[in-house]
């Protein structure tokens, strides 16, 4: 499935809204500034993922999964390899000297990091598309790449497509890299490109209306 | 069903759990957070969550309620938050103010609505102190590798400079040793000439000369490192110290061109100090300050009184020396170029002898470049004598003798005690041309038997020799009555002067020791010193 330049430009903008708050949640929690890329979306077949992330996670990676319901479905996925994971905590939580391992409390913390950026992504769906999903508590899980992705496939039947952004965590002059994963049904995936699409329409005529449109938008 | 697992929760559970409705007032709260926070449930039940708890206001968790109702779920990480709800720490663990806590908070859905939130509270209290043990236990072993692996670095650093070292070495000693060979087979095959054979005997001479120093340095490296280097302290005047070692070193200084620059106090610098070792500091530093100044260049010394102390500069223009060298100017076995790449001769042992006598002088060296290119200064400080008020006349002090004094033996009848015939005869020689009477004797026996007829004033021998050895012939001397010269004062030549070797010389009964090969100056004035001894 090809997006169109205007679809994929109001993807991209709608994630970047999300991470936005995201890097805003997570530096009033940690006291940190923490800053989150521009991500870089793209949409392949789930068949393709494997392949696509494969080339930046080799080893081991911790996944944080949380499956919603609604008129759009799917699973929603953040990634990182195991070293990064490791690092990435460590940075959040100034824990003095860089542990080699995930403690059950490090653990924890991914699962929070998780929580708050797949929260961002899935509660607009809620609130600025105004479509109704549901979603529980996420859950950690460290494996495999393959591992993830046999798992992601068992979940659901039916060909799916997977929106992945690749994008990268900075704390304190350090950066982690981590991949969101949006595992969609076509049907949810059309739903959302349309309903991301007529957003985008909102968008451009309240720029009309008012000086600061995203802060209209997120008091909705 | 759901009254019983209701009462399930509410009884056994070890979470703490807490329903709210919609409007965040309290439906249910098990018991085991009763318990924790100390009030029964049906003090709570229908009282507004923020009310019993306005610590989750002020501290912002209040949002996540706000969020659950509005459909999300929300996961409170231990390590970011500490905790939720105030609780008392369970009791004997850790040393916290509050129960460590993590928690959940959700929506709490009947069908598709939202009826209100549910809150679970795990005690982490345990883990995390666990987790503490564990990280420190981690870190203190980090601690432990990164501090043997500095350790090893630091030892094979130094088993480095030690090969290097005695790379060095024996180049140092095996150089002078070819143009001797060399010159001597020259010489043994009469091939040479008049003005050659000088020139050979030159040649060989220097080169005996720098070997002797080598062999010298080495002694009193380990001299000072077993803590065994005196001093014979006395009262002497430093610039004349300085005069000398100048002097020493002028030939070399004209041979390259070099300007030698002088200035001192009018009247005399008194310190108290080793004659033969003060020359050795300044000799040094001389020495080198010449070896690393380019044909042309300058080396300047300048003597003052400052602050109760004698202090001396050397300054060279020449070629400095690296910042990052500087500090291990004074080390041992230390040389800025090592290995295949050096350029200068010698050990790189002077300096670090220089400041070891140094600070037996009670004085201070320390050494300034402003890097390559741009020269070098050594800057030695020495404790004035202080009790010295009277600075006019010779410059000479208290005990010091002449040296024209310390150099008369004449009359003295001598005793040569030495297998050797070369070094018997040489000796001989040496010790006739001061006007010494003598008589040789090749083994201890001889020796013995000479004794009682020639009466010797002093008595010089060799240690090795056959049959009785010199250790046996000075105790059996020692045995003797003083009529048959059983004090005679002995002087014993070493080839091997260590410190063991030394206190071994000493209680056998020997009054000096002189090592080989034997230089005439020393010999002479200990001759002198002892015979005077005798009187």
């Amino acid at each position: 499935m090809m997006l169109t330049e205007r679809q994929s430009d109001a993807l991209g903008e709608f994630i970047n809204i999300a991470f936005s708050r995201t890097a805003s949640s997570l530096s009033e929690i940690t006291g940190q500034r923490v800053l989150l890329d521009v991500p870089q979306v793209e949409i392949y077949p789930i068949d393709k993922v494997a392949t696509n992330l494969a080339r930046f996670l080799p080893g081991d990676v911790a996944s944080i999964h949380q499956p919603f319901d609604g008129s759009i479905a799917g699973d929603a996925f953040l990634i990182l390899n195991y070293e990064g994971a490791v690092r990435l905590t460590d940075l959040l939580t100034d824990g003095g000297s860089p542990q080699p391992q995930l403690d059950e409390s490090a653990r924890e913390v991914l699962t929070e990091v998780g929580n708050i950026l797949l929260n961002a992504c899935l509660g607009m769906f809620g609130n600025i598309l105004q479509v109704r999903v549901s979603f529980t508590v996420p859950s950690l899980h460290l494996e495999s790449l393959d591992g993830l992705i046999d798992s992601i496939k068992k979940e659901r039947d039916g060909l799916r497509y997977a929106i992945i952004v690749y994008t990268s965590f900075r704390i304190r002059e350090s950066s982690v890299k981590g991949y969101l994963v949006l595992v969609l049904s076509v049907v949810s995936l059309n739903r959302l490109i349309s309903e991301i699409e007529s957003w985008e329409d909102r968008q451009n005529e309240s720029i009309h209306t008012s000086t600061n449109p995203e802060a209209s938008s997120l008091e909705n | 069903m759901n009254a019983a697992l209701l009462r399930w929760v509410h009884d056994l559970s070890v979470q703490g759990i807490i329903l709210t409705d919609e409007q965040l007032l309290v439906r249910f709260c098990n018991g085991w957070l009763e318990k924790q926070i100390g009030t029964k449930e049906s003090d709570l039940i229908g009282r507004h969550l923020f009310d019993i708890f306005p610590e989750l206001k002020t501290r912002g968790v209040d949002r996540y309620y706000f969020e659950a109702i509005n459909g999300q779920s929300r996961v409170l990480s231990h390590r970011l938050h500490k905790y939720l709800l105030p609780m008392a720490p369970s009791s004997g663990v850790g040393t916290f103010a509050q129960m460590q806590q993590s928690a959940r908070i959700s929506p709490l859905y009947e069908e598709d609505r939202i009826v209100g939130t549910i809150t679970v509270i795990d005690d982490v209290t345990e883990r995390v102190i666990r987790e503490m043990e564990l990280n420190a236990q981690l870190e203190e072993r980090g601690r432990l590798l990164s501090s043997e692996l500095a350790a090893r670095e630091l030892a094979e650093a130094n088993s480095r400079i030690k090969d290097e070292f005695l790379a060095t070495v024996s180049h140092e000693i095996r150089a002078p040793l070819n143009a001797i060979t060399g010159w001597t087979q020259l010489l043994l095959n009469g091939q040479l000439d008049e003005a050659r054979s000088h020139h050979a005997l030159d040649t060989i001479q220097r080169n005996v000369k720098s070997q002797a120093q080598i062999i010298e340095d080495l002694l009193d490296i380990s001299r000072i490192v077993a803590g065994q280097m005196r001093l014979d302290l006395q009262p002497l005047n430093l610039t004349e110290s300085i005069e000398a070692a100048i002097e020493s070193v002028s030939p070399a200084a004209v041979a390259k061109n070099i300007q030698l620059i002088q200035s001192a106090p009018s009247q005399p610098v008194f310190i108290m100090g080793d004659g033969g070792r003060l020359q050795q500091i300044l000799w040094n530093l001389l020495a080198n300050a010449v070896k690393f100044t380019p044909g042309g260049g300058m080396v300047e010394t300048a003597l003052r009184e400052i602050d109760g102390f004698a202090e001396l500069t050397v300054r060279d223009n020449g070629q400095g020396i690296r910042a990052d060298f500087l500090p291990f100017v004074f080390d041992r076995f230390r040389q800025a170029e090592g290995g295949s790449k050096r350029k200068a001769g010698g050990l790189g042992l002077g300096l670090s002898i220089v400041r070891n006598l140094v600070e037996m002088h009670g004085g201070v060296i320390a050494v300034e470049s402003r890097g390559e290119g741009s020269g070098t200064v050594f800057t030695i400080s020495l404790p004035l004598l202080i009790a010295e008020k009277d600075r006019s006349g010779s410059g000479r002090m208290g005990k010091r003798t002449d040296d024209s004094d310390a150099h008369d033996i004449s009359g003295c009848r001598i005793l040569i005690v030495e297998d050797d015939k070369d070094s018997r005869e040489m000796l001989g020689i040496l010790l006739e041309a001061f006007n010494a009477e003598t008589m040789m004797a090749a083994t201890a026996t001889e020796a013995l038997g000479q004794m009682p007829r020639f009466k010797p004033d002093i008595l010089i021998s060799d240690l090795g020799m056959p049959e009785i050895d010199g250790y046996d012939l000075i105790k059996q001397i020692r045995t003797l009555t003083p009529d048959q010269g059983g004090r005679v004062p002995a002087i014993a030549l070493t080839g091997f002067a260590g410190a063991e070797e030394m206190k071994r010389v000493h209680s056998a009964g020997f009054d000096m020791h002189l090592s080989k090969p034997i230089d005439q100056d020393k010999l002479i004035k200990a001759v002198n010193q002892l015979r005077h001894k005798n009187l």
